[in-house]
């Protein structure tokens, strides 16, 4: 039999890693393990995700923070993405991104701030300043001691300790230098994987602070709880939340649960509940091909001011 | 085929961090067709498993007074009796058997003939762990402290408002878990120079309750050689990865207590539990852990 076109690929169990510390987003693919898959997963960036000439580049500076007060001993670098645009005569609106470093690289899949960049430019979206933050670490004390990765317990945790630790911490912090909106509908929050369900969690528990969420292959499952959302969203009043969620027929299906399920019950209920939501689904696996190559388009929808509808394509 | 080669290289480079990464469930413990094997029977409370450098496991019978040993040819003898309600136990770096009699509010050690001293006194205790240069974490559950012991056997409280049961450190004695059997996560703190615990956090959670309602009952616990974490609860062997994610259940072997759980036997590679009247053990993909490297 000739080959194909497509290949065949076989998706590890967890075939995206996200390094808490550097923020480097690395995909793997094997032949040889369980799961095997078909999928095209060849999502391209267009040119709102590229340099474009003439447009003005927003400023990235570094930032690390120590927690001392909703996660007692993390350290974590974060990045804050100002767009040339800004002048401080009006609040700016604001959007978070957990893993912030795999979202503020501009060779990465995502290449957020080139994407600002070109909206921002074309008004398209408002003024946004994007806050960019890792996970936490706690150092460990002795050299020969492995430092505890905050990640999963960040990211994966039900309940309102993280949206606290934006409203509390880093906020404040990013305040002090820049005017930002106190406005829910001025505040959007991203995240991919564990990160993804976490965007939605600062919504859910504190959707006067955040009312805008942006989830890419958001981990939906039993992690640590989070598989409860569907029920939730349909036995709870409706919450002032608009939703973007992407996944893809590839991705996980694991001990925690299965991604596409899991996203495709979201979306079941949001549509039940009368969300105003919208679920692209693909057929790319757990990594963020799709989410880069439809994030311009994913901002414009999240960030509109006509009238909004549910819709899924 | 070179397509192939490079991904297979590339994975090795990756394979220690992308281990925490991915899932890690308990049938990457479990051996298939290597369930529970009862061992021993007859007890009334069983509890404190505890492998010797040899792998041996002793255990307590804490109402009836006595510490028993499991040989490697499973035939269980009397350690010691009249031990005043020891409770749990484990080997030092120097070969002692520390316990928690807290009948009589003191930390003690046996040596190989069973001849007990004194390390400290005046402390209720439950469950301790001995660290690899010799300080004892002890879980004070009616104090809602944990006491620290250095090698000093100076004492001191190093952690306040909670109801600690089992205590355990990490592989790299960096972190320290404790559990609190009403709640349905388990805490972690940092580890300092000191012996000092600071960054206390809900780390591992939730934890699988028992189906329609109740609290977990958490109690003992272990951790194997690469960092995942074992509690026994009132659904059975929960199993944590390291980054503090259930990944899975293992059934208990009866129902009832699940109180206590150890690595043993020549290769450290068998669970042991004490469950109320019997002791079990059952051989694993795992391996355990001994503190005995210098901190």
């Amino acid at each position: 039999m000739m080959p194909t076109r497509r290949f065949r690929y076989k998706v590890l169990p967890l075939a995206f890693y996200h390094h808490a510390t550097t923020g480097l987003f690395l995909v793997l693919l094997a032949a040889g393990s369980p799961g095997e898959v078909s999928a095209a997963d060849d999502y391209q960036l267009g040119p709102d995700s590229k340099v474009q000439e003439g447009v003005p580049q927003g400023a990235v500076t570094k930032r690390s923070w120590k927690s001392e007060k909703i996660y007692p001993g993390t350290e974590r670098d974060f990045w804050i993405y100002v767009p040339k645009q800004y002048d401080g005569a009006q609040p700016a609106n604001v959007m978070v991104f957990q893993d912030g470093g795999g979202y503020v690289n501009p060779e990465g899949q995502f290449r957020t701030t080139i994407a600002f960049d070109n909206l921002i430019h074309k008004k398209e979206i408002p003024v946004t300043i994007g806050i960019f933050i890792n996970p936490g670490v706690i150092p460990a004390a002795g050299a020969d001691q492995k430092p505890r990765q905050n990640r999963s317990f960040e990211y994966d945790s039900l309940g309102d300790q993280y949206a606290r630790f934006l409203l509390e911490e880093i906020l404040p912090e990013v305040g002090k230098e820049y005017k930002l909106t106190n406005e829910a509908s001025g505040r959007a929050i991203c995240g991919i994987s564990s990160g993804g369900i976490c965007a939605w969690t600062v919504a859910w528990e504190r959707p006067d602070a955040f009312s805008k969420v942006l989830s890419h292959v958001g981990s939906f499952t039993n992690i640590r709880g989070g598989h409860v959302y569907p029920a939730l969203i349909r036995k709870t009043e409706r919450k002032p939340i608009r939703v973007f969620l992407q996944d893809g027929s590839a991705d996980l299906d694991n001990v925690h649960g299965s991604w596409p399920l899991a996203n495709q019950e979201m979306a079941a209920s949001l549509k039940f509940a009368k969300y105003d939501y919208r679920f692209e689904y693909g057929d790319g696996g757990h990594n963020g091909k799709q989410g880069g190559a439809i994030l311009p388009d994913s901002l414009r929808w999240l960030w509109r001011t006509e009238g909004a509808a549910a819709t899924q394509k | 085929m070179y397509f192939r080669g490079a991904l297979v290289l590339s994975l090795m480079l990756v394979a220690p961090v992308f281990a925490m990464a991915q899932d890690m469930s308990v049938s990457g413990v479990l051996i298939d067709g290597q369930g529970w094997q009862l061992i021993s029977e007859g007890y009334k409370f069983t509890e404190g498993p505890a492998a010797d450098a040899d792998g041996q496991v002793y255990f307590t019978d804490i109402p009836n007074n006595r510490i028993h040993k499991i040989g490697l040819d499973d035939k269980v003898t009397v350690f010691a009796e009249a031990t005043a309600n020891t409770n749990g136990l484990m080997f030092g770096p120097d070969g002692l058997l520390y316990g928690c009699r807290n009948g009589d509010k003191r930390i003690v050690a046996y040596d190989k003939d069973a001849k007990m001293q004194t390390i400290a006194e005046d402390l209720a205790s439950n469950d301790l762990v001995v660290a690899g240069d010799g300080g004892i974490y002890v879980s004070d559950p009616p104090g809602g402290k944990v006491w620290y012991i250095n090698s000093k056997r100076e004492k001191r409280v190093v952690a306040e408002g909670l109801r600690p049961n089992g205590v355990i450190l990490w592989p790299d004695q960096g972190t320290l878990v404790v559990t609190d059997g009403a709640e349905p996560v388990l805490w972690t703190f940092r580890v300092e120079r000191d012996g000092s615990l600071t960054d206390k956090d809900r780390y591992y959670g939730p934890l699988q309750l028992p189906p329609g309602g109740g609290a977990p009952g958490s109690d003992g616990m272990k951790v194997d050689s690469i960092g995942r974490l074992y509690v026994t609860t009132r659904v059975g062997l929960q199993m944590f990865d390291p980054t503090g994610r259930l990944g899975g259940t293992i059934l208990k072997p009866q129902p009832g207590s699940l109180s206590n759980v150890c690595f043993g036997g020549k290769n450290l590679d068998t669970l042991y539990v004490t469950a109320g009247d019997k002791v079990f053990k059952r051989r694993v993909q795992a391996t355990g852990v001994r503190y005995a490297k210098p901190k």
